[in-house]
C-alpha cells in the first residue's frame, strides 16, 4: 500500500482509542478531499458539534451542507436515520410518526449498540452510493468520524453476534451488505488514528490485527501530535544535555540581554530534558510500529498554536494534500 | 466558576476524600486516563493505612498488570507492593448472573432466564450494563464492611453521562411498561401485529417485527414473563446504589484532558452531578502541558524572541539555549490554550478541587508511576 493512495477510497472510516484527535484529523482528511478535487462528506456521529466548533460553522445536523468549496458536512443522528430507513423501505411516514421519540425506540438506538451501528453505517453507505441525475456519484468521498474501534470489530464480527436480537427481517439483511461495504477494498478503508505513546501504539497494533483478521483494509496509518526534533543537531543536544547547567545558562542568557531567575532557568533546562524523554518516547514507538505492523504511516505534527480551529485543521489537510495523489 | 475560585479550586487537592471519604468514583470520557487516576487514588488510600480496592473495567494491560490483574475473574485480589490495597477487575456477565441469581424468586425462574437468548445478547452488549453491573459490585463490595475506602473506574463510555443514567434507564427499559403491553403472557408472537392493543401501538410493532423480523419478538416475550415480578427488586437495589453515592462520604473525580471534548464531556458531568445532589470531590485534568516556573511565565515574548534570535548565531550552547527558549515558547501558547479550555469548561461550574496533572516523560503502568500521579492528586499544593 502507498502512502499516497491515502484518499483513494469511496469510504474512509477514522477511528483510534479515544483522546487521539481523530476528530481532528477525519476534518483535515475531508478537508485535503475537498482540495484535492473530490466532491467529499464529511459525516460526524454521535457528535456534541464538534465539527461545526473546529470549522467555526453554525450547527450540524442530518442536512448535509457544503461550508467549504465542494466539501459537504453533516451529523447523522440514529433516530433521524431510522426514520430516514423506515421511510425508504416502507414508505411508511405514518410509522415514523410513531417512531420518533418513542422509548422503544430510544431503546433500540441507543441501548443496543447493534442496531445502532447498522442505522449509523447505513446512512453512510446510502451517501456512498447515491448518484445525481447524470449517473455519477454525488459524493467522490465520504469521511466518517467513526466510532471508536472496538464497536466497529463488534460490527464486523456482527452481523451474526451485533444482531443476534435481529436474526431476521430486513436489518438483518441490511447488517450483511453493510459488512460488505466495510469489506470491500476499493470502496473502504477504515483509518486508524494514533499518537507515538505506549496505550495507544498498543491499541492500534491490537486493532489493525483485529480488523485485517475480519477481512478489512486498513490504510496508512495516521500519527497525530507528533514532536518536532527540538535539537537535531548532535553538539547542541549534547550541549544541552552535558555541558548546560542552570547557572551556566543564566550567564549565557544573561550575556544576550535576557535577565531571569535561577528557578527559571532551571524551568528552561527541565523543559529541554522533558522534551528528550517524549522524543525518545517517540523514537521507541515508531520502532515498535515497524515491527509489528506492515502499513505505511503519516506523521501529522503537534501543534504549537494557542488555538485550535479551523486554521489549524488546514494546515494539516496540507500535509494530507502533500502526499495524496490528485 | 468566577476566576477567584478557579484560582481556590487550584489550591486544594483530593487529600480529603482520600484519607476519610468511603466511595469514589473516577468518570470521565476514554482516553483521559480515568483508569490511572482511580488506580493512584487507591495506592494513596491504602499507604496511608486504609483498607482499600479498585475496581477497575477495562484496564491497559500493563497497568492490569502492575496491579496483579491477570485474570478477568471478578474477586478482589491483594495487589502486590502496596499492603491493604486489592484490586479487581468487574467480569459483567458473572455479576449480571450473580443479580438475576439474587432477584430471582426460584432457580428454575433463574435458570430460565439465564438461558434466554435475549437475556445473553442483554447481557453481553446492552449500553448501560456495564455501568448498572459496576454499580451492583460497588454495593456488593460497600456491604461486605471490609473496606474503608471503594475506588471505583467507571466504563470507557463515550458519554460520561451514561453513567448516571444507565441503571435508570436499564430498570426502565426492563420494567418496560410499554413493552410489556404487547408482551402480555399468552401472546404468541406471531399474533402481535393483528392484535390492535391500539392504533399507535398496533402499528408500531407492525413496523417493530418488520424490521426486527418476528422471532425476536418471541425471545422478547419469553424474557418479560420471566423478570415479571423481579422489577422492584432491581429498582429497590438501584435506589439504594444512588443513596449510597449521594450519601456524604462519597465523591466523584471527574478526570479529562485539556482537549476541549474530553473537557465538555467534564463540564457536563459536573453539571449533571449538581443537578442530582451528587458529592463532587473535584475535576482532575490529566496530561496538561507543564506551566513554566512564574519567573519564565512573567517573560516578555518579544524579548524572548529577540534573544534567541540572538543566540542563535553562537556555539551549540547558545544554539541549545535558543532551542531552550523557542521550546518555552511553544510550550507557553499551548499551556494558554489548554488553561483557557480549562476556565471555559468550568465556567459557572464549581468544583470543590481542581487538579492538574502535568504531562510525563512516559506513560504510567507501574507503582512508581502511580504513586507520582497520587503525589500530584494529594500532594501539598501550591
Amino acid at each position: 500500500m502507498e502512502l499516497s493512495s491515502l484518499l483513494d477510497p469511496r469510504l474512509l472510516l477514522v477511528t483510534g482509542k479515544g483522546g487521539v484527535g481523530k476528530s481532528a484529523l477525519a476534518a483535515a482528511l475531508a478537508l485535503a478531499g475537498a482540495r484535492t478535487g473530490r466532491k467529499t462528506c464529511l459525516v460526524e456521529v454521535e457528535g456534541r458539534q464538534t465539527m461545526s466548533r473546529l470549522f467555526g460553522t453554525p450547527p450540524w445536523d442530518f442536512d448535509e451542507r457544503e461550508f467549504r468549496p465542494g466539501l459537504w458536512g453533516m451529523s447523522i443522528d440514529p433516530e433521524a436515520s431510522l426514520v430516514e430507513y423506515l421511510d425508504m423501505f416502507y414508505g411508511a411516514r405514518r410509522i415514523s410518526k410513531f417512531v420518533v421519540g418513542n422509548p422503544a425506540v430510544e431503546f433500540a438506538t441507543t441501548a443496543a449498540p447493534g442496531i445502532k451501528d447498522v442505522l449509523l453505517i447505513g446512512k453512510v453507505k446510502e451517501m456512498e452510493r447515491r448518484r445525481q441525475p447524470d449517473g455519477r456519484f454525488t459524493y467522490d468521498l465520504v469521511v466518517m468520524d467513526a466510532p471508536p474501534t472496538g464497536r466497529i470489530v463488534n460490527f464486523l464480527k456482527a452481523p451474526d453476534a451485533t444482531t443476534e436480537l435481529v436474526n431476521v427481517g430486513p436489518i438483518r439483511t441490511q447488517a450483511q451488505t453493510l459488512v460488505d461495504l466495510l469489506s470491500d477494498p476499493a470502496r473502504t478503508r477504515m483509518q486508524l488514528v494514533t499518537l507515538l505513546e505506549e496505550m495507544p501504539v498498543q491499541e492500534t497494533v491490537e486493532s489493525v490485527e483485529a480488523l485485517e483478521a475480519l477481512g478489512v483494509t486498513v490504510g496508512p496509518v495516521l500519527v497525530n501530535r507528533v514532536l518536532a526534533d527540538r535539537f537535531p543537531d548532535d553538539a547542541v543536544r549534547k550541549a544541552l544535555t552535558d555541558d548546560l547547567q542552570a547557572d551556566s545558562l543564566r550567564a549565557l542568557l544573561a550575556g544576550a540581554g535576557l535577565e531571569i531567575g535561577a528557578d527559571a532557568a532551571q524551568g528552561l533546562l527541565d523543559g529541554g530534558l522533558l522534551h528528550l524523554d517524549r522524543l525518545a518516547l517517540q523514537e521507541r514507538m515508531r520502532a515498535e510500529l515497524d515491527e509489528q505492523l506492515a502499513l505505511p504511516r503519516l506523521e501529522l505534527p503537534f501543534l504549537h498554536t494557542a488555538e485550535f480551529g479551523a486554521d489549524e485543521i488546514t494546515e494539516l489537510a496540507d500535509i494530507v494534500c502533500e502526499v495524496v495523489s490528485p | 466558576m468566577s476566576p477567584t475560585s478557579l484560582a481556590t479550586a487550584r489550591t486544594r487537592s483530593l487529600a480529603g476524600i482520600v484519607a476519610r471519604g468511603h466511595v469514589l468514583v473516577c468518570t470521565g470520557t476514554g482516553g483521559v486516563g480515568k483508569t490511572t487516576v482511580a488506580a493512584a487514588l487507591a495506592v494513596a488510600a491504602a499507604e496511608q493505612g486504609r483498607r482499600t480496592i479498585v475496581l477497575t473495567i477495562d484496564p491497559a494491560r500493563r497497568l492490569a498488570q502492575s496491579l496483579g490483574l491477570a485474570a478477568l475473574d471478578n474477586s478482589p485480589r491483594p495487589v502486590e507492593g502496596v499492603a491493604g490495597l486489592d484490586a479487581m477487575m468487574l467480569d459483567m456477565k458473572r455479576t449480571f448472573d450473580e443479580v438475576i441469581d439474587r432477584h430471582a424468586p426460584s432457580v428454575g425462574r433463574s435458570q430460565r432466564i439465564k438461558s434466554n437468548r435475549f437475556y445473553q445478547q442483554l447481557a453481553g452488549s446492552l449500553a448501560g450494563t456495564q455501568e448498572y453491573m459496576a454499580m451492583e459490585k460497588l454495593y456488593d463490595l460497600h456491604q461486605t464492611g471490609i473496606y474503608d475506602l471503594i475506588v471505583i473506574d467507571t466504563p470507557p463510555t463515550r458519554n460520561a453521562l451514561d453513567f448516571l443514567d444507565a441503571p435508570r434507564r436499564l430498570t426502565d427499559f426492563l420494567e418496560g411498561r410499554f413493552l410489556r403491553m404487547f408482551l402480555a403472557p399468552g401472546m404468541a408472537a406471531g399474533k402481535l401485529a393483528s392484535r390492535a392493543v391500539g392504533f399507535g401501538t398496533g402499528i408500531f410493532m407492525r413496523a417493530a417485527s418488520r424490521i426486527t423480523g418476528a422471532g425476536v419478538l418471541d425471545d422478547l416475550a419469553q424474557f418479560f414473563q420471566s423478570m415479571d415480578g423481579m422489577y422492584e427488586g432491581f429498582k429497590d437495589r438501584a435506589q439504594a446504589v444512588y443513596r449510597l453515592l449521594q450519601s456524604p462520604g462519597s465523591g466523584f473525580v471527574v478526570v479529562a484532558t485539556p482537549d476541549p471534548p474530553a473537557l465538555r464531556e467534564a463540564r457536563y458531568f459536573l453539571q449533571r452531578l449538581a443537578q442530582d445532589g451528587m458529592p463532587t470531590a473535584g475535576l482532575v485534568v490529566n496530561r496538561v502541558t507543564p506551566a513554566p516556573p512564574e519567573g519564565l511565565a512573567a517573560l516578555d515574548a518579544a524579548a524572548v524572541r529577540r534573544t534567541a534570535a540572538a543566540l542563535e548565531a553562537g556555539g551549540p550552547e547558545q544554539q541549545a539555549a535558543a532551542s531552550l527558549l523557542r521550546l518555552h515558547a511553544a510550550r507557553r501558547d499551548v499551556a494558554k490554550r489548554e488553561g483557557r479550555a480549562v476556565s471555559a469548561a468550568l465556567h459557572g461550574v464549581d468544583v470543590p478541587a481542581l487538579v492538574e496533572i502535568p504531562l510525563m516523560a512516559t506513560d504510567v503502568h507501574d507503582l512508581r508511576g502511580l504513586r507520582l500521579i497520587a503525589a500530584h492528586l494529594i500532594g501539598p499544593r501550591p
